[in-house]
């Protein structure tokens, strides 16, 4: 399980939400939802430890957390961010930089699942579209194997077939638990749990 | 050799109005730090002349290795300046890494390649580890700003590689790379051309000195070497030992909220 409890983002820019709470059982397929700026990939970050609220405690998986549980929670979660400038030039370079290799057959499988064919688990990203870029990350993460997915905004690069498939794929996770981030209505609507941000009350 | 006229010596400080102009016309600011840098180095040859003739005179173990090792320390502090970064978190691993790295170097060099029988002989001791840290300062710098730039740039990066690898190592390894192509290509190109468009000043002073070309030639491929493998060091040894400092007690990057 996830849960915020009274969490509040403070940047030097300002307050980004105030008092936010919610929790997530475990297998759970939810999304982030708030117009830009309200804090949706912050959300996201909160979770993994990489930005620090100004108040409030987060828990995942049992484990408040905090520098000693940092690690743990990590261990437990894949991310695929939104947009990232990888200094590799395709998913087979990718997979050898997370040190994951072995994971071929898994990636080509999911990539097969996101409407991709085998071999542009080796095309370069220059060849790519977006939202096959997009896809082959998100693929690889997903081999990871790790009870908790975190997608900042999966659906950005994506045309309406995509987002088909991919929504395919992340209900088919069924033991794992998937937090997305997107102002894109149907996939929120599609997810069995939305938080919404910058929304009062 | 010729001798430099006082006169002379001034005229060939006039030449310093080109990139003067350059830095004025492009409104750079680096006109101040020029001035500093060129007052800096005049002053310093200066007493630097003074000080070695009497340190060649006394040739003492302790005097010649207090004298490297404040070598390494105002380079290291020149380091910190230069990438500007915090001096109370970086100057300590910057001189740590500076120090192994000239302990090696000198002690592979000095004491297994010239075999001079006196390892801290002022003639050999003072000057290679001179030209080591001094050329390891440039590239230290390019090197260390392109590592500490990347993190805060490509923070996304390094979190992305974090969460997915699980190790610290496998996110700073992309981080590590750049900065090691940065600071040392330079170097590398600097190598495949030297005797063709560069002549080397060691090479070159020894040659104008009397000696013969072919033992200036040994000498100047085996400092070329040190300064090559010492460059190296150095900048590995500083970001390994300043990563500490560069992240917080959550392993991110120090600067962000």
């Amino acid at each position: 399980m996830i849960s915020f409890d009274n969490v509040t983002l403070k940047y030097s820019t300002g307050t980004i939400f105030e008092n936010l709470s919610f929790s997530v059982q475990a297998g759970s397929k939810v999304c982030i939802t708030g117009h830009s700026g309200t804090g949706k990939s912050s959300v996201l970050k909160i979770i993994q430890g990489y930005v620090k609220p100004h108040s409030g405690s987060v828990q995942v998986g049992g484990m408040k957390l905090g520098r000693d549980t940092v690690k743990d929670i990590r261990s437990q979660i894949a991310y695929v961010p939104q947009n990232i400038n990888l200094p590799v030039s395709n998913g087979d370079e990718l997979t050898r930089m997370l040190n994951v290799s072995s994971k071929r057959r898994d990636v080509e499988l999911l990539m097969g699942q996101l409407g991709l064919e085998k071999e542009m688990f080796v095309r370069p990203f220059d060849e790519m579209s977006g939202g096959q870029k997009q896809r082959v990350v998100i693929a690889v993460c997903l081999s990871l194997d790790r009870d908790i997915v975190l997608l900042d905004e999966p659906t950005s690069s994506l045309d309406d077939d995509a987002i088909l498939k991919l929504l395919k794929v992340v209900s088919g996770l069924k033991d794992k638990t998937v937090i997305s981030s997107s102002h894109h209505h149907e996939w929120g609507a599609a997810m069995e749990q939305e938080v919404r941000l910058g929304v009062q009350g | 050799m010729i001798d430099i006229k006082l006169w002379d010596l001034l005229l060939g400080f006039s030449i310093l109005v080109i990139p003067v102009l350059i830095f004025r016309y492009y409104k750079v600011t680096l006109n101040g730090d020029l001035i500093i840098s060129v007052l800096r180095m005049i002053v310093q040859l200066f007493l630097v002349a003074v000080y070695l003739e009497w340190i060649f005179e006394k040739n003492n173990a302790w005097i010649n290795t207090a004298w490297v090792l404040i070598m390494v320390m105002v380079g290291g502090a020149t380091v910190v300046k230069r990438v500007g970064i915090s001096w109370k978190q970086f100057l300590l691993p910057f001189i740590i890494a500076g120090l192994i790295s000239m302990t090696i170097i000198d002690g592979f060099f000095l004491g297994l390649v010239i075999k001079s029988g006196y390892f801290f002989d002022a003639r050999y001791f003072v000057p290679i580890s001179g030209m080591v840290l001094g050329n390891s300062l440039n590239h230290n710098i390019v090197g260390l700003t392109a590592f500490f730039k990347g993190l805060h740039k490509d923070r996304e990066l390094y979190y992305f590689l974090l969460t997915n690898s699980g190790s610290s190592r496998l996110a700073l390894r992309p981080f590590i790379q750049d900065a090691l192509i940065k600071g040392l290509n330079p170097l590398l190109a600097t190598m495949s051309v030297i005797g063709l468009i560069s002549l080397p000043g060691m090479m070159t002073g020894q040659i104008l000195g009397g000696a013969s070309p072919a033992v200036a030639i040994k000498y100047q491929v085996m400092i070329m070497l040190a300064i090559f493998v010492g460059c190296t060091l150095t900048l590995v040894l500083s970001i390994l030992f300043s990563k500490r400092m560069a992240f917080d007690e959550m392993g991110n990057v120090r600067g962000e909220s």
